[in-house]
C-alpha cells in the first residue's frame, strides 16, 4: 500500500501543478458570481438558479478533471518513458494501476472539496441556511461516482491507443449513462426483439451513475437519501470500480513495454 | 529600421482593418434595413432561441414543482398546459393537474426501485414566497421568446399575488405588451393587477374593455376560439361593473360569459338576480355599452 | 561466487511487423551468468537483442521461453528488483517533480527508512552535482542534468546490482569520466554492474567480463583480459570480427 500511496502522491502533485484545475475553478466561480449579480425583478433572495448553475458547473468540471487527468496517466507514462524507471523498481503492474486510480480519485476529491467550499459559501450566504449533512452527502456521492468514472477511464487508457480517443469515448458513455441510464428499461419495452434484449442487458450492466446525481435535492432543498441508501450506493460504486480496475490489470499486465 | 518593420506592418494592417470596418458599417446598417442590433440571444441563437425559450419555461415549471417533474421520456405525462402554475388550490385545473402529475408508476425492477431513493418522488408546489425561484427562468424565457404570452402572465401573477411586487409585475406586463401589442391575455392580467393590487377599478375596466375588443378581433371568427379567456374577461368585467353599480353592462357581460361557459347555470342565476335588482332600482333605463 | 544475474535458455519472440503470422526472434537461447562484484559489459551491434534482454531482466517484457533471475528470484516477481538500480539510456522523469521529490518518491518505493532518506538524498545530489538545482522542476534541467538525476535515482536504494543502458551516451568527456568513477567506486564496494555500451574503449578499461551478442545469439563470453589474449587485438577489433564485419580476420 505504501507504493500505491507513493504513486498516488505523484498523481496528485501533477494535478495541482497543472493549470486545468485552476482554469475550471475560476471559470466556475466567475460564471456563478455573474449569475448571482443578475437582478431578477429586484429580488435578492432568488437562490435556486444560482445553486443549479453552480452545481452543474461543478459536475461538468469534476468530470472533465477526472476524465482528462486519468486518460493521460498510463499513456503519458509510456510516451514520456517514465514507466521504465518506475517498473524497474519493485513495483508490480497492479500497484501501478491501483496507484494511478488512487491518485486520480483523491485528486478529484480534493478538487471537489474546493469547488463545494465555494458553492457552500455562495449558497449559505444567500440563504442563511447551512445544511452541512446534506452537502456532505452530495459531495460523498459525487466523489464515489467519480471513482467509477476514473476506473472506467483507466481501463480505456490501456485499451485505446490515444488519450484523446479514450477521453471522447468515455465522455460519451458517461453522458449517455447519466442521461439515459434510468430510462433504459422503459426504452427496452418499446423495442422489438432482439433489440429489446440488448437494451435490457445494457440496462442491467451499465453502472447507474445517475443515482449519484443528487443536485435536484440540493437545489430544491429536499432531504437527501438516507445514510443506508448512500451506503448501499457506495458499495455499488465500489464493486463496479473493483471490476473495472481488475479488468484494467488483466489488460495491462500483458502489455509489452518495449523501449 | 529592420527591427521596427514588423511592428510597422502590424500597425498598418490594424489601420487598414479599422478603415474597412468603418466604411462597411454604413452598408451593413443598410442591409439590415435600419434595424438596430438585436439582443445577444437573438444574435447568438437566431430563431432557434424559441426552442430554448420553451425549455426555460419548462425549467420554471420544474422549479415550481421543487424538482418533481416527468423526464423527456415521460413527456406524455407532462402537464399539457400552464394553467396549474396559476390555478387555485382545489380548483378543477388543480385536480386535473394532480392527476397528470402522477406519472411515476410502480418500479419495474430492483434497479428502478433502488434508484427511486435518488429521485424526487413527492409532488410539491412552491409556496410561502418561494415562488420567486421560478422568476429567473421566466425572465430568460421572455428574453428568448418575447412572443410567448404565458411567460408574462405567469410571472406577473406570482409577482403581484405572492411576492408583493405589483410594480415589477406591471413593468413586466407592459414589456410583454410592447412585444405583443394585441394580446388580450396580457391586457386581462394587467386589468387584474389594477383591480386586485392597486384597487383601481376604473382603470381595470378600461383595460378589460380593451381586452374584450382584442379578443373579438383575434378570436371572434375562429372555429375554436379561446372561450376560457373570454369567460374570464367577461366575468371580471361584470364583477367590476356590478361593484360600480352599472348593472346593465354587468348583465351583458355575464350573458357573454354564460354563452361560452361550461357551467352556465351559476352565471344564469346571477344574471337573474341582477335583473331583479335592476328592475327594482331606477326606472330610467341606461344604455348598455355594447 | 554468488550468481547475481542469470538467464537460462532465454528466448524472446515478437510478432513481425510487416509479415502476417511470422515472428521475429529477438533473443535466442541466451545463457548468461554474472557473479557478485563483477563489472559485466553486454555488447552487440544495434538490433542484436541487448535492449530486449534488458527489458526481460527488468520485467518490461515477458520471455517467450526460458527464464531470467536476479539474486535467484525470477524476474517476473517485482521483489527481484528490490536490490537493483537501473539507468535507462533515454532519461525521462516526471517533469513536474523536482530532483529532490523524485528521489524521495523512489526512496519510498524502495522502503528506504525515513531516517536515512534525507541523508541519502543529500549524498546523491552532491555526488551528481545537482545540489544547486534540487528544488527546481526537472523540466528546467538540461540533458546532462537529467542524466545525472537518472544516475542519482539509480543509486537511491544503494543497489547491489546496477543495470546501465548506454550510461555514457550523450555525455561530454567530463560526464563520462564521472560515470566511470562511479562504476569503479561501486566495484570497490563489492557491487555488481551490468551495462551495455558502444564505447568499447571504456568497456575494455572498466569491465571484468563481457558478452557479445549478435542477432539474438550469444557469440562470445569471457574475461576481457582473456579475450584480448586470445584474439591478440583490442576489444573493438574482436567485436567487429565476432559480428562478421571483417571476414579476413576470422581465419586468424
Amino acid at each position: 500500500m505504501n507504493i500505491v500511496f507513493a504513486l498516488a502522491g505523484v498523481v496528485m502533485k501533477e494535478m495541482y501543478r497543472r493549470k486545468d484545475f485552476y482554469v475550471l475553478f475560476v471559470l466556475t466561480a466567475v460564471m456563478t458570481l455573474m449569475m448571482a449579480s443578475v437582478n431578477f425583478f429586484h429580488d435578492a433572495k432568488v437562490v435556486r438558479i444560482i445553486k443549479d448553475v453552480c452545481l452543474l458547473l461543478i459536475w461538468l468540471s469534476a468530470l472533465v478533471i477526472a476524465v482528462t487527468m486519468t486518460a493521460r496517466q498510463i499513456p503519458a507514462e509510456r510516451e514520456n518513458r517514465t514507466i521504465f524507471p518506475l517498473l524497474a523498481k519493485p513495483v508490480s503492474r497492479v500497484q501501478v494501476v491501483l496507484g494511478k486510480f488512487a491518485g486520480c480519485w483523491f485528486a478529484c476529491g480534493l478538487a471537489l472539496l474546493v469547488f463545494y467550499l465555494f458553492f457552500i459559501l455562495i449558497s449559505g450566504t444567500r440563504e442563511n441556511y447551512w445544511p452541512m449533512l446534506q452537502f456532505f452527502k452530495a459531495i460523498w456521492l459525487q466523489w464515489t461516482m467519480l471513482g467509477v468514472v476514473v476506473s472506467l477511464v483507466l481501463l480505456g487508457s490501456v485499451v485505446f491507443a490515444a488519450p484523446s480517443s479514450n477521453a471522447t469515448i468515455c465522455f460519451v458513455v458517461i453522458a449517455g449513462v447519466l442521461l439515459l441510464g434510468r430510462h433504459l428499461n422503459h426504452l427496452a419495452v418499446q423495442q422489438a426483439e432482439p433489440l429489446r434484449t440488448v437494451v435490457y442487458a445494457l440496462y442491467f450492466m451499465v453502472p447507474h451513475l445517475e443515482w449519484f446525481d443528487v443536485r435536484d435535492f440540493v437545489v430544491n432543498d429536499r432531504p437527501l437519501p438516507g445514510l443506508v441508501d448512500c451506503g448501499l450506493a457506495t458499495c455499488y460504486a465500489a464493486l463496479y470500480s473493483a471490476v473495472l480496475l481488475f479488468a484494467t490489470w488483466l489488460v495491462f499486465r500483458r502489455k509489452a513495454l518495449n523501449q | 529600421m529592420k527591427r521596427a518593420t514588423p511592428y510597422l506592418i502590424f500597425v498598418l494592417l490594424a489601420i487598414a482593418c479599422f478603415s474597412v470596418a468603418t466604411t462597411l458599417q454604413s452598408r451593413v446598417t443598410a442591409w439590415n434595413n435600419g434595424h438596430d442590433s438585436d439582443s445577444v440571444m437573438k444574435v447568438l441563437l437566431g430563431d432557434g432561441r424559441r426552442i430554448f425559450a420553451n425549455q426555460a419555461f419548462v425549467e420554471a415549471d420544474v422549479y415550481f414543482h421543487a424538482g418533481y417533474y416527468p423526464s423527456v421520456f415521460d413527456q406524455s405525462q407532462a402537464p399539457k398546459d400552464t394553467r396549474h402554475l396559476t390555478a387555485k388550490e382545489g380548483s378543477a385545473e388543480e385536480e386535473e393537474h394532480e392527476r397528470q402529475m402522477n406519472f411515476l408508476g410502480p418500479p419495474a425492477d430492483w434497479i428502478e426501485r433502488f434508484g427511486r431513493h435518488f429521485l424526487i418522488t413527492e409532488h410539491e408546489h412552491l409556496g410561502g414566497g418561494k415562488e420567486r425561484e421560478i422568476l429567473p427562468w421566466l425572465k430568460l424565457s421572455a428574453e428568448l421568446d418575447p412572443q410567448r404570452i404565458a411567460t408574462y402572465t405567469v410571472a406577473a401573477y406570482w409577482l403581484r399575488k405572492e411576492l408583493g411586487k405589483p410594480a415589477e409585475a406591471e413593468q413586466f406586463l407592459r414589456e410583454g405588451l410592447r412585444n405583443n401589442p394585441n394580446s388580450y391575455e396580457l391586457l386581462f392580467e394587467l386589468g387584474r393587477l389594477y383591480n386586485e393590487n392597486y384597487h383601481d377599478r376604473a382603470r381595470a375596466r378600461n383595460v378589460w374593455d380593451l381586452a374584450l375588443k382584442r379578443w373579438r378581433t383575434q378570436e371572434g371568427n375562429k372555429k375554436e376560439p379561446d372561450n376560457q379567456s373570454l369567460e374570464e374577461i367577461a366575468i371580471n368585467l361584470a364583477r367590476a361593473e356590478e361593484l360600480d353599480g352599472d348593472l346593465r353592462n354587468a348583465i351583458v357581460h355575464l350573458e357573454i360569459a354564460a354563452k361560452v361557459s361550461p357551467r352556465p347555470d351559476a352565471l344564469r342565476e346571477q344574471i337573474t338576480e341582477m335583473q331583479r335588482k335592476l328592475n327594482s332600482a331606477s326606472p330610467t333605463p341606461e344604455q348598455p355599452r355594447h | 561466487m554468488e550468481t547475481i544475474l542469470e538467464t537460462k535458455n532465454l528466448r524472446v519472440e515478437f510478432k513481425a511487423q510487416h509479415s502476417r503470422g511470422a515472428r521475429k526472434v529477438a533473443v535466442d537461447n541466451l545463457n548468461l551468468k554474472v557473479g557478485a562484484g563483477e563489472v559485466f559489459g553486454f555488447l552487440g551491434p544495434n538490433g542484436a537483442g541487448k535492449t530486449t534482454t534488458m527489458n526481460v531482466l527488468l520485467g518490461f517484457v515477458n520471455a517467450t521461453g526460458g527464464d531470467a533471475f536476479l539474486f535467484g528470484v525470477n524476474v517476473r516477481e517485482p521483489i527481484a528488483r528490490q536490490r537493483i538500480g537501473y539507468l535507462p539510456e533515454l532519461t525521462y522523469y516526471y517533469k513536474f517533480l523536482t530532483a529532490e521529490e523524485l528521489l524521495r518518491f523512489y526512496a519510498r518505493i524502495f522502503k528506504v527508512p525515513r531516517a536515512e532518506v534525507d541523508q541519502r538524498i543529500d549524498q546523491l545530489l552532491k555526488l551528481v552535482e545537482l545540489e544547486h538545482a534540487r528544488k527546481r522542476p526537472i523540466k528546467t534541467y538540461s540533458k546532462g542534468m537529467q542524466q545525472r538525476v537518472g544516475l542519482a535515482q539509480a543509486l537511491i536504494n544503494n543497489p547491489d546490482l546496477l543495470i546501465l543502458d548506454e550510461p555514457t551516451s550523450g555525455l561530454d568527456p567530463l560526464g563520462r569520466m564521472k560515470v566511470r568513477e562511479i562504476i569503479q567506486r561501486l566495484k570497490s564496494e563489492g557491487k555488481t554492474v551490468f551495462f551495455s555500451s558502444h564505447e568499447l574503449g571504456e568497456v575494455e578499461t572498466v569491465c571484468d567480463r563481457v558478452a557479445i551478442i549478435n542477432q539474438g545469439e550469444l557469440k562470445v563470453e569471457g574475461r576481457v583480459d582473456a579475450l584480448l589474449d586470445q584474439y591478440h587485438s583490442n576489444l573493438e577489433q574482436i567485436f567487429l570480427k565476432i559480428i562478421g564485419y571483417q571476414p579476413q580476420l576470422a581465419a586468424l
